[in-house]
Formats: structure tokens, sequence, C-alpha cells
């Protein structure tokens, strides 16, 4: 057994342990140690994508070696293995990135919450059972809480009181879904729920279902419970905005694909997708309108950001192989783009004091890396071709066509339309506006969005590589049967 | 029909109306500590059995004459979270009304737009 790939849950815990530890013997080692332990969480996380995309099976972690039902597994297939690389590199990133943006003590709960923040994330993605999935969901929200008031301003509070109320609604319709479930089926195992879907109570498959989907949409920021998101994204700290954004979402999103998928043979399961492509469209359709109007850059990614979630979610639920693989590509691209982004307009506000846009005039005067940054990220999310997210709208767009959602091609379409109305301007303020002094930009900092920036444009040169990785982590959400038969089960696959 | 359904789905409503309807914030919080007590309750209901034994294995008591210990392991983790959830809530809400002075959710938006 692969028992080591059970480090990435332990090592970001016992290391948010550790950090009180340290913080007596130096304070001015704990975000160099954030620093670290992010960077180890990123190698063990690359050993494990690299030993599941050679084998081609997935990991598969026992708890106390007791096999599921009973005991709790973590399953790491190729879903599960290439975000948590991802979850893990956009933390590496922004760790270095909080040793220049927070200033704010205390300093060691800042990189506690920020280890528990990744972990939830990742826990997330890769356990298999259904409680232990609410378990580390609110892990990632109690944390994500507490990291949108770190400022202690009387915004940040007010956005972290919005997001408690509205999380706290969302985690008890997700509880009263897995006791409908529980009470139907009599397991809380996905591969056991998977392998009964078929004998489920429709009534209960039906509201349970729609219930852990409203539970989840609050952190996947669907649209009735999302008001918290452009709030909490304004006023928490630089790099948590762009790990919200970049993974804290997705993770959310993958739960509801994964719960919507392994609940598919139940009856009445396409009234659920029905639900989940009308909240997925609302969401854009109001995450564009919004994103229009703001002033504030943060405010205005933000909307943005649900926008394409919204997109995501649609990919989702057209309910066909090509929809699931093409809303992960877009998770991925989306991931990259959005971690760059904030991360470039975080470094903008504290080197010039604020995220409005007339502090942008004039930027590719002053900070040139940090705008070619930000307008590569712009112009790849409006879908220019030779960038990433060209090709995850065009594999929605013909995913869309081909399971007969005509209209979610116009959906894409305008959207893409109304994004480019407000990133041109953005561009146009950036490079054409305004005169300023030249800031010195922080080496590191230019590294990190120089990466990015070069990963953004080498999928947008060479996507097919990276279809394929794509393709293969769609169908472990899509492919149910094979995701039964991949956990063993007990008293079934000896 | 199980009664405890009943006055689990009424404690759920009961708080779910606390949140959405008053302006206090304190009330909201408290309300949303009633919605999460209804979930416990309900989560509790699902796995009983009328007649049976607490799910300790003592004498006399084999596992047909228990209720189904599952749900109750459930509540304990939920109620852990919830205590998590509602002392975060109300420190953030302190940190509120020093800087706000009001605790009326109307007054409490600078964050609009």
């Amino acid at each position: 057994m692969n028992q080591y790939a059970s480090l990435l849950i332990a090592l970001p815990l016992f290391s948010a342990f550790f950090i009180p530890i340290l913080k007596r013997i130096s304070k001015n080692a704990v975000m160099p140690f954030l620093a670290f332990v992010t960077l180890i969480q990123t190698g063990i996380a690359a050993l494990v994508f690299k030993e599941v995309y050679t084998t081609g099976k997935p990991i598969i972690v026992l708890a106390g070696g007791f096999k599921p039902p009973v005991g709790i597994n973590l399953y790491i297939g190729h879903f599960a293995a290439l975000f948590v690389l991802v979850i893990a590199a956009v933390s590496f990133l922004m760790a270095l990135f909080s040793i220049k943006a927070v200033s704010i003590e205390p300093k060691d709960k800042y990189a506690m919450l920020f280890l528990l923040l990744m972990l939830g994330a990742t826990g997330m993605i890769s356990t298999g059972d259904i409680f232990n999935l609410f378990v580390f969901m609110e892990i990632t929200a109690i944390s994500a809480y507490a990291l949108t008031a770190y400022n202690k301003t009387g915004e940040a509070s007010e956005a972290a009181l919005k997001y408690v109320v509205l999380g706290g609604v969302g985690s008890s319709f997700f509880l009263v879904g897995i006791a409908l479930i529980y009470g139907s089926l009599g397991t809380l195992n996905m591969a056991h729920i998977a392998q009964l879907a078929g004998l489920i109570n429709p009534t209960a498959a039906k509201v349970g279902l729609a219930l852990l989907i409203f539970g989840l949409a609050v952190e996947a920021e669907q649209f009735p419970l999302n008001a918290w998101a452009p709030d909490a994204y304004q006023e928490a700290p630089h790099p948590v905005t762009a790990m919200f954004s970049a993974f804290v979402v997705k993770a959310s999103l993958y739960a509801i694909g994964r719960i919507l998928y392994i609940l598919s043979a139940a009856e009445g399961w396409s009234s659920i997708l029905r639900l989940l492509i009308i909240l997925g469209t609302l969401t854009v359709i109001l995450g564009e309108m919004s994103a229009l109007r703001q002033t504030n850059v943060k405010r205005m990614f933000a909307y943005s950001s649900i926008a394409q979630v919204g997109l995501i979610a649609v990919g989702l639920a057209l309910g066909t192989a090509a929809g699931v693989s093409a809303s992960v590509f877009h998770m991925f691209n989306h991931a990259i783009v959005k971690a760059l982004m904030f991360l470039a307009v975080g470094y903008v506000a504290v080197e010039l004091g604020g995220a409005e846009i007339d502090k942008f005039e004039g930027l590719g005067k002053r900070m040139p890396v940090t705008a070619f940054a930000i307008t590569v990220g712009a112009i790849s999310i409006i879908g220019i071709p030779l960038f990433n997210v060209f090709w995850s709208k065009i594999q929605l767009i013909l995913a869309a066509l081909s399971a007969q959602y005509t209209w979610v091609v116009a959906l894409i379409l305008g959207a893409s339309l109304v994004e480019a109305t407000y990133y041109i301007r953005l561009i146009h303020a950036i490079w054409f506006k305004g005169e300023g002094e030249k800031v010195k930009e922080n080496t590191v900092l230019v590294l990190a969005m120089l990466l990015l920036a070069a990963l953004i444009i080498v999928v947008g040169i060479y996507p097919e590589p990276f279809w394929d990785i794509m393709q293969k982590a769609g169908s472990d959400i899509f492919d149910v049967a094979q995701y039964v038969k991949n956990v063993p089960l007990m008293g079934v696959n000896p | 029909m199980n009664p405890y359904y009943f006055a689990s789905i009424a404690l759920i409503l009961i708080g779910f109306y606390a949140v959405l309807v008053k302006r206090n914030v304190i009330k909201m919080l408290v309300g949303l500590s009633i919605m999460e007590t209804g979930v416990n309750l309900l989560l509790i209901s699902v796995g009983y059995v009328s007649g049976k034994s607490a799910p300790i294995l003592s004498e006399g008591i084999t596992p047909d004459k228990a209720v189904d210990p599952i749900p109750q392991a459930l509540v304990l983790t939920a109620i852990v979270i919830g205590v998590a959830t509602t002392a975060l809530a109300l420190s953030v809400v302190i940190n509120l009304y020093e800087k706000y002075k009001t605790l009326n959710v109307e007054e409490i938006r600078r964050l609009r737009g």
C-alpha cells in the first residue's frame, strides 16, 4: 500500500500544531517555515501525481487498516492527484507572497489557519467518505471565516459575519442531506453509496441530493448562496483571496460533481442535473453583470471568478463525460489564471496602497512585470486563442453542443463578451493612462508571476497533453462503475 | 411516522426563520444554533430504534439490542463543529460591535455593489 499519501493530510496538520512551539523559539521563523512546509507538501503531491498517472491506478489509504465501509478511506484517483498538486503548488506560491503581503500580527495564527485551509481543501478532494467530506468542508470553512476576518477592520468582520451565517446555514443543509441519504441507504462510504444507489428511495435521493448541493453551494459560490464571496474576496488578506479562488471553490465544486455522479443510478436524478444547470447559469449571468460596474479591481476579479465558477457548474451538470472533462479543464485553467491575477492585484494593492481602478492607471510604467502578468491573465480569461482558457471554453462549448444544450453555447460566448468589456477597460487603464515613478518589484514575486504566466501560455500553445490528463481526471468523476471497482469494499472484492 | 422527525424539522425551520428575519446579529446566531440543534436531533432520530438500548456493549446488551451508533458518532462531531463556528462567529461580532457600535444588520452595510 502507498500509505505515504496520507502525509498529504498529516503533514499540514502536524505542522499547524507545531507553529506555536516554533513561535516560542523564534518569531521570525514562522513565515519561512510556512513556505517550507508547503514546499514539502508540493513535493509529496508531485510524487503522488507521478505515481497515479504512471500506474493509472488510484492510491487508496485505509484509516487504521479497516476496509470500507467500516473504516474511512482516502481515494486519490486521477482527479485528486491532479488537484492536490494544484493546491500544494498554489499554496507554496501564496506562502511566498504572504511573507511580503501579511504584516499584521499575529502571524503565527495566520500561518496555522493557512495550513488548515490547505489541509481542508486537500481532504475534501481526497476523501472517500461523505461525512468525512463534511468534516473537511468545515475545517476549510472555519479557517476561511477566520482568515477573512484576519485584517481586523470593520469591513473584514462584516464580510466574515456574512460568510459565517451563510456557511452555517449551508452546513446544516448538508447535514440534513447526509441524514436523508444515511437513513435511506445505511452507509456513508461514497463507493458503497454508488453501489447501492439503485435501491435508494427516489424522494430521499432527490431531496437529499438537492440539500447536499445547496450545502456545498456556499463554498462553491453558486447563485443563491454566494453573497458572501465578493465581500470576503475584497477584505481577506491578498494571498488568502487567491487561495479561495484557486482551490477552495474548486474543492467544493469537485464535491458537488462527485456526490452528483455517485448517485446517478437513483431515480429522478436528471431533475437534480437541471437544478444545478439553472443555478450555474444564474451564477454566470449575475456574476458577469455585477463585475461590469465594479470600481475596485479585487472585487471585479471576485465577480469574474464567480462567473467562471458558474460555467464550471454548468459543465458538471451537462451529464456527459465530455462535459465533466471540460469542467475539470476549466477548473485547472481557472486555478492558474486566478492565482496569477489575485497575486498580481494583491501585490499592486500592497505596493500602491489599494486596489481601486485609479491605482492601476500607469501601472505599465510603474510595475511592468506585474502589469504584464495581469494582462496575460485578463487576455486568457476572456478566451483569446493561444491562451489556456480558450481551450477549456472550446471544450465546454463542444460538450454543450453534443449534449444538445445550444443555449449554453450562447451563455459562454455572451459571458466572454462581457468579460472582454471590463478586462479591456482595465488593460487600457494599465497601459495607456497615467504616469508614475517606477517601483522596484520583488524578485521572488516576479519569478512566481512569470512562472504562472508561462504556464498559461504553455497550456495555451500545447493543450493536447494537458487535455489528456484532464480527460482522465474527468472520467475519474464520471465513471462511477470504475470508482466502485477501485475501492476495496468489505465483502465485495476481498 | 416518527414524532422526532417533526420536532427536528420544526426546530430547523424555527432556526432558519430566525436567521432570515431577525435584524439583530446575536439573534441570527442564536437561530443558527437552533438550526444546528434541529439537525443533530434529526441525525439521532434517523438511527433511533424504539425500545432499544444505548450502543454500549455491556452485560445483556448485544448488537441487536442497541440503536445504530453511527449517527451518534456523527452528532458528536457535528456538535464540536457547531461550537467552533459559534465561538468564532461571536468573536467576529465582538470586533464588529467595536467598529460599528451597532448590532443591527441593516446598519452594518459598508460593503456593497
